[in-house]
């Protein structure tokens, strides 16, 4: 990737002939050179965005100040899931993931579905409810739940976290869900209930199974909020091995001396996941990721 | 990120701030109701009782996750208690022992400054980057997914790269600093450098949400309003005051709606890169109600606190919420 991003410009010409050939000729020679400097401009801001990130690709791979290793390597990897618990808190973080994404998508899709299709003063109020809920900082809220949560064994407890992760995506969940679902044309459930269909019926089999943009875009909220969260993780996690990644990443910085290569190494196992699902699903990610951001990571 | 995509997000991202919430397309909803009187004779009461049961998972949710903590904040708030016992009722003496506290005003104002940065830092950044990216460049593509990383990258994996990068003296960037004849700048020690530092990391992980925003609002402008404006003589500048910047203002005021709850809510961006300090340059009014709470063990201020800052947002988001029905009766 650095490689490409320090490119020289100038040694760009080729590229932009094989690229462009069609187009070229009915530029003006002022307007090929002007791609070319947006082209060098946009490279550099890019190069400087990514620093942070290359650097953390960067330290993970190089062998750390004590390794006798020269070049490009995976032993800070291998070694910080021998030195440290990296395999339990990525089986924790998984395991919170998944469960959260499954259980948003179960909860929100029929709530979104009622939200779409009713229309009731009820459900309209009930709407605007998760509106309201949705902006209340999760501070507020943590400070009871540790406090009934203590009381019911869940502190310090995957079961627990969970528990408040999809409390915390269902809000913006059942809207996407709803959103998606007002796109389906009611005429297809129409048609199945004068096949004998049930209410329930139609939903689970004529919108559900045409909404898989909508569930994925679902999905992909929760799995970005439940990966990413810290300040839930922070507050209910105690034990070491309980931790999720991010307190895991983070439980490198309580030494007086830090072990950058272990915890860029972790760091780099950390944002493989979000940056995997990213590449993958890019297309229904403006949506998930729209809404990720609304859960104010 | 494919601009055929990008729009629709953002129509749902409209139709998730309409009022009432989704289904709020006005003609989606009148072919719905037409249908739906169809429907009522036959299917009504088993139609409720269907909806009933579907929405029990997530009622449930709402109460126990958000509902009763509410409730109980509440009485948090007005009693002297800690995390253990809910303590004497004292009424609002939490709010004006908070109230009247120079560590609550410092948070405030830290965090109003936090926000107008976050806010309108990342907003520039991804207009300047949306506006680069939709004229003709080589490989204009990969730039824009190569742009969105910062976001998509969690925050605790980008605060220690930060982190590495300037929050000693000997780190990278305080080095270039040195090597340039520049003094050796204490990014994170010094008050003033490291707020400015924060809200630097802050707009750097939020323009690819802006940048996408932008983007999208921008692709659905017909670019030939652009070649009549520059027939009749309008300048570059003109044209982007008077068609570009219109024509995005509603996307704009949404994004700004967000971008501010999400600004003042924000703790792991904060907390992670700088721990509120030092002396408490960089301490937000969460992290002030975190710390009130999990180090003070003091509920009742700490919640207090985050009802404050609640009300505050709740106002803010009335007025740019007012902003974005002017802009689009228009």
């Amino acid at each position: 990737m650095s490689a490409v991003l320090h490119a020289h410009p100038e040694s760009g010409p080729a590229l932009g002939v094989a690229t462009t050939g069609k187009t070229r000729r009915v530029l003006s020679e002022a307007g090929m050179r002007g791609r070319w400097w947006r082209f060098a401009l946009i490279l550099a801001i890019t190069a400087i965005v990514l620093v942070p990130i290359m650097v953390t690709v960067i330290l993970a791979l190089t062998p750390a100040p004590n390794s006798t290793t020269t070049g490009l390597t995976l032993e800070n990897i291998t070694g910080v899931f021998e030195r440290t618990l990296a395999a339990t808190w990525l089986q924790n973080s998984l395991i919170t993931t998944l469960a959260t994404v499954v259980v948003s998508v179960a909860v929100a899709a029929p709530a979104g579905y009622v939200l779409s299709r009713g229309r009731s003063k009820a459900v309209s109020g009930y709407s605007l409810l998760l509106f309201v809920m949705q902006s209340l900082p999760i501070i507020t809220s943590v400070v009871p739940l540790f406090i009934l949560f203590a009381a019911m064994g869940l502190v310090d407890n995957l079961m627990g976290l969970t528990i408040i992760y999809v409390g915390s995506t269902m809000t913006v969940a059942t809207w996407m869900m709803a959103a998606y679902f007002d796109s389906i044309p009611i005429s297809l459930e129409e048609a199945s209930w004068i096949d004998g269909c049930s209410v329930f019926g139609s939903f689970s089999k004529v919108v559900l199974r045409n909404s898989l943009p909508g569930v994925l875009s679902t999905a992909i909220f929760a799995f970005l909020l439940a990966w990413n969260d810290y300040l839930v993780a922070i507050v209910f996690l105690r034990s070491n091995e309980i931790f999720t990644l991010p307190m895991g990443v983070q439980s490198f910085f309580q030494q007086n001396l830090t072990d950058w290569s272990g915890v860029m190494a972790l760091a780099v196992i950390m944002m493989l996941p979000p940056i995997i699902v990213f590449a993958a699903l890019n297309k229904y990610f403006s949506v998930g990721g729209i809404g990720g951001s609304l859960a104010g990571r | 990120m494919s601009s055929t995509t990008a729009p629709s997000g953002l129509a749902r991202a409209r139709k998730g701030l309409a009022p009432g919430g989704p289904g709020g397309g006005s003609r989606n909803r009148k072919d719905l109701n037409r249908k739906d009187l169809n429907r009522k004779s036959k299917l009504s009461a088993q139609t409720s009782r269907t909806f009933f049961w579907l929405l029990l998972p997530s009622v449930i949710l709402l109460v126990l996750i958000h509902g009763y903590p509410l409730f109980h904040a509440g009485i948090q708030a007005t009693h002297d208690g800690n995390l253990i016992e809910t303590g004497n009722f004292v009424g609002v003496e939490n709010f004006a022992n908070v109230l009247s506290s120079p560590a609550f005003w410092k948070a405030a104002q830290f965090t109003l400054w936090f926000t107008i940065v976050g806010v309108f830092g990342s907003w520039l950044v991804g207009l300047g980057l949306a506006l680069l990216l939709r004229t003709k460049i080589p490989a204009g593509g990969t730039f824009k997914v190569l742009l969105l990383l910062p976001w998509v990258v969690p925050i605790v994996v980008s605060s220690t790269a930060w982190n590495w990068l300037v929050a000693t003296p000997d780190s990278l960037i305080p080095s270039i600093f040195r090597n340039l004849g520049l003094g050796t700048p204490l990014f994170l020690a010094d008050p003033t450098l490291a707020a400015v530092t924060v809200m630097i990391f802050k707009v750097w992980v939020s323009f690819p949400f802006m940048m996408m925003m932008i983007s999208a609002a921008l692709a659905s402008v017909d670019t030939t309003v652009y070649e009549a404006a520059s027939m009749d003589g309008a300048s570059r500048w003109q044209q982007f005051t008077q068609i570009t910047l219109p024509l995005i203002a509603r996307s704009t005021y949404i994004s700004w709606i967000l971008m501010t709850i999400f600004c003042v809510n924000d703790f792991p961006t904060i907390y992670l890169l700088t721990g509120g300090g030092p002396v408490d340059a960089t301490t937000s009014l969460v992290v002030l109600a975190y710390r009130t709470v999990f180090q003070d063990f003091a509920t009742g201020p700490g919640v207090a606190i985050a009802f404050l800052m609640t009300m505050t947002l709740v106002v803010v988001s009335v007025i740019l919420y007012r902003q974005i029905r002017k802009s689009s009766v228009e």
